[in-house]
């Protein structure tokens, strides 16, 4: 029998922990990131179907991509029936395949779950269901761990959100994919386990006395909390449960929305809708990658050539075909992350034709995210509510997950429950060495 | 873009964290600062384009990307303008020329078709009534949708495709009757070099007979052609030009002499400036210049037929100027007169044509030509004059 591992899969951001001699250990599973504790949740897959992960996956994607050359061939993708009331016809389908693409990139892969319709992707000649996509993540991450400790390890312990989704057959459809992907990863015996729970856990390590506590797990893809009795390992006890899937990433779209799509022609560009739909899909990670065409070009530079913001139009090409969506949705975070520790930040990106310089102050960030806000707040009082407390009678409200460290929403838990009662934990690792006291028991 | 909405918004920061306003100011001073150096490069590419500079670059520019657009139209077989007194014969099917021509300008030209070719098979008969080793022929092998530049020892050039020089179709060649390039005073054809794909190296290298070489980029050398002129090449009096090749970057430059000394140089470590790159003996001089490219390997031809191939891996480069360079043949086959004719970069799937002393030229395919070891078809061989080799059209039906 293997080792028994606690392992959270996050949006942003994995870790790996595991319980020995009453300790908990989480694994530098990434030598390559600055927090070797940490692996960022990107999965980079090369023609030839070789996996990476990580720190790892990132620097190959910008080794291979940046600048690359391009060759589009159109292939056939399949047929339409088309059904009319007295016609029926049949319609060939081609796409343009981009023939040197070296490999295909993905982030946000536990965002996926919460959707009903994202089945999975085609990664060059095979199919990967979002099953596929997720176990090869995991299988990677297990290698890495089984390296570190020298040792098989067959059982693991997984966070997942308090909920996936609202409605209950999508949240219980989340957990199944993510136990199938478990499962093809080679994990022989799987549990879950909530990850504000599991950060509970870890937080209890420091507690000397039974305390009621607010766990605020604010990460990259989703808000998540919970309200426990917690002190006494022996009468643990969750008052209540709640979440929504607001998060990191919905921050950054905001950013990209009202801040940087002027820099690419939005409100410049007037009824010209192919080129406004181009813009348009700029906040979407997975789409704006695809968006590399000969068509897409070919819209482009005769737009440029009609002269209707021809410099801001020429950045979005070079933003589309020189592969540089990945390094603006990071330079977008970075600037997020940076508004965190001052009032103010530059979002700067220059590359060829491409020239972004955006002041950006901690007032606008709040503006921008202002309805977000309002939605946290909603549902933070329902959950109080819902575990039949006062806001006084919680005794600690514990932050955790990357957002968690926004100044807003640290600002806003003291409002409600008192500066002194709102501690930070161990902003990435404190639900995975959780989920490792969880595997341990 | 700054606007008065973003504005309010910084003052509106600095009002709720006044620590924000040092860090603001510090911001826009660097954006201001950077905006200005931005704004001194445009002002000065624009001094360029008021007075004219950078529209007589730009002129350059679209004068070469003219000549070589036409370059590729007559290798597509497209549209073309010719001279009124030129024949306007355009070939249907990629046809085999092969050239041969001399210093003083004379320019055979016959055809055949690659299809019908077997090996070791005479192509056509040269005849004249003077000695054809005193008149230093030389052979080209080319398609029929090339354009050929002539090099004159002087430095000019002239560009004429393939398909413009009259064709011979007898069995016998009459030098007499061989088409006459008009020479200056005291000029002579140094070479003839098919320029279609110029455009697709980076550099081209002229080489000389005593060893002396000059790196030119394409870019350039269009202009030059443009201009019907590209130099002589040579530093000393008593040399000449010998041969342009045409390089990339990363392809082994090959030079080989008549006693079978052989320079080789990464292209890219070539001089921009006339270099003596070898160093060669008194009697000796440079016989061809070439690129090995992908090409496994080299041929190298000797005057009494035999044919010598080496790996590409077999060559030495060298790591700086005036080498002695590589040998070839050893001591003994030097002093008993063997001497080198031509060579190539070489693949066993292309073809050769030798050029004999008694007026045969001779197609061999080099596979055939590796197994013998010798180009002789017969128990005796004439003396080999020249020889080129060709990697086969595909024919266009």
């Amino acid at each position: 029998m293997g080792l028994h591992v606690g392992i959270d899969f996050g949006t942003s951001n994995s870790g790996v922990g595991i319980y020995q001699n009453n300790q908990v250990h989480v694994l530098p599973i990434d030598s390559k990131n600055v927090v070797p504790e940490v692996v960022k949740t990107i999965l980079y897959i090369t023609t030839d179907h070789k996996h990476f992960i990580g720190q790892e996956a990132v620097e190959l994607y910008y080794k291979q991509n940046i600048n690359r050359q391009r060759r589009f061939v159109k292939k056939w993708s399949g047929e339409i029936d088309y059904h009319g009331a007295d016609m029926h016809y049949v319609r060939d389908v081609y796409v343009y395949v981009d023939e040197l693409q070296p490999g295909r990139l993905m982030q946000f892969i536990k965002t996926a779950l919460r959707s009903e319709k994202y089945s999975g992707t085609q990664v060059f000649d095979r199919f990967y269901s979002l099953s596929d996509i997720i176990s090869t993540y995991l299988q990677a991450l297990k290698q890495r761990a089984e390296a570190l400790l020298r040792d098989e390890i067959s059982g693991v312990t997984l966070g997942r959100p308090v909920k996936f989704s609202q409605v209950t057959e999508l949240d219980q459809k989340a957990q199944d994919t993510l136990y199938q992907a478990a499962m093809e990863a080679g994990f022989k015996r799987i549990d879950f386990e909530l990850e504000p729970v599991a950060a509970a856990l870890y937080y209890e390590l420091s507690l000397t006395q039974p305390q009621n506590v607010l766990i605020f797990d604010f990460g990259g893809g989703t808000l998540d909390l919970t309200i426990m009795r917690l002190g006494d390992p022996h009468h643990r006890e969750v008052f209540a449960s709640g979440g929504i899937g607001i998060a990191g990433s919905d921050f950054d779209r905001a950013i990209i929305q009202k801040r940087m799509l002027t820099h690419f022609g939005k409100g410049s560009v007037q009824h010209d809708p192919e080129i406004l739909d181009l813009i348009n899909i700029i906040p979407d990670w997975a789409a704006l990658p695809e968006l590399s065409t000969p068509r897409a070009r070919v819209a482009l530079e005769r737009a440029i050539q009609s002269g209707q913001a021809a410099v801001r139009l020429k950045a979005l090409e070079s933003l589309i075909f020189n592969d540089l969506a990945f390094s603006f949705y990071n330079m977008v975070e970075a600037t997020k992350i940076s508004l965190s520790n001052s009032g103010v930040a530059v979002a700067r990106m220059k590359e060829k034709d491409l020239d972004i310089w955006e002041l950006y102050t901690r007032v606008q960030f709040e503006k921008d995210i202002q309805e977000h806000k309002e939605q946290i707040l909603q549902v933070l009082m329902e959950t109080v509510s819902a575990s039949g407390m006062e806001p006084g009678q919680i005794d600690a409200v514990v932050k955790t997950g990357g957002s968690s460290n926004i100044p807003t929403f640290s600002e806003l838990l003291a409002r409600i429950f008192g500066p002194e009662k709102v501690k930070s934990s161990d902003i990435f690792n404190s639900v995975t060495a959780g989920l490792a006291i969880k595997a341990g028991q | 873009m700054i606007n008065q909405n973003k504005i309010d918004e910084w003052i509106h920061e600095v009002e709720e964290r006044p620590a924000s306003a040092a860090l603001i100011i510090q911001y826009i001073a660097n954006r201001l600062s950077e905006l200005a150096s931005r704004e001194e490069e445009l002002a000065a590419q624009n001094i360029a384009l008021i007075s004219g500079r950078k529209v007589e670059d730009y002129e350059n520019r679209i004068a070469n990307l003219e000549y070589q657009l036409e370059l590729l139209k007559r290798q597509l077989g497209g549209e073309i303008i010719l001279p009124t007194e030129m024949p306007t014969t355009k070939p249907l099917v990629a046809m085999v020329e092969v050239l041969v021509y001399n210093p003083l300008g004379q320019v055979l030209r016959v055809e055949f078709d690659p299809d019908g070719m077997t090996s070791g098979q005479t192509i056509t008969q040269l005849t004249s009534d003077a000695s054809l080793e005193d008149m230093q022929p030389n052979v080209l092998v080319t398609t029929s949708q090339e354009e050929l530049l002539f090099l004159f020892d002087s430095g000019r050039t002239v560009t004429l495709p393939v398909s413009h020089l009259p064709v011979f179709r007898t069995d016998n060649l009459p030098w007499q009757q061989a088409f006459i390039l008009e020479l200056r005073i005291k000029e002579e054809l140094a070479a003839i070099i098919p320029i279609a794909r110029m455009s697709l190296y980076e550099a081209c290298v002229q080489a000389s007979r005593r060893g002396f070489v000059k790196k030119v980029k394409t870019s350039i050398l269009a202009s030059h052609i443009t201009e019907k002129y590209i130099g002589t090449g040579v530093k000393l009096p008593a040399d000449k030009t010998c041969g342009l090749t045409f390089t990339s970057k990363e392809d082994l430059f090959v030079m080989v002499s008549q006693e079978g000394y052989i320079f080789s140089m990464q292209a890219d470590h070539l001089p921009v400036a006339i270099e003596e790159v070898v160093h060669l003996g008194i009697t000796d001089h440079i016989v061809t210049a070439f690129a090995t490219g992908q090409k496994p390997s080299i041929l190298f031809m000797t005057q009494n037929g035999k044919a010598v191939y080496r790996d590409t891996s077999w060559l030495e480069p060298a790591s700086s100027f005036k080498t002695k360079g590589q040998p070839l043949l050893s001591k003994e086959r030097r002093e008993s007169g063997t001497r080198v004719v031509g060579a190539a970069a070489v693949d066993d799937t292309d073809w050769g044509i030798t050029l004999h002393a008694d007026g045969t030229l001779i197609a061999h395919k080099l596979r055939d030509l590796l197994a013998a070891g010798s180009a002789a078809t017969g128990p005796q061989i004439a003396t080999i004059l020249s020889f080129s080799s060709i990697h086969m059209p595909e024919v266009k039906k």
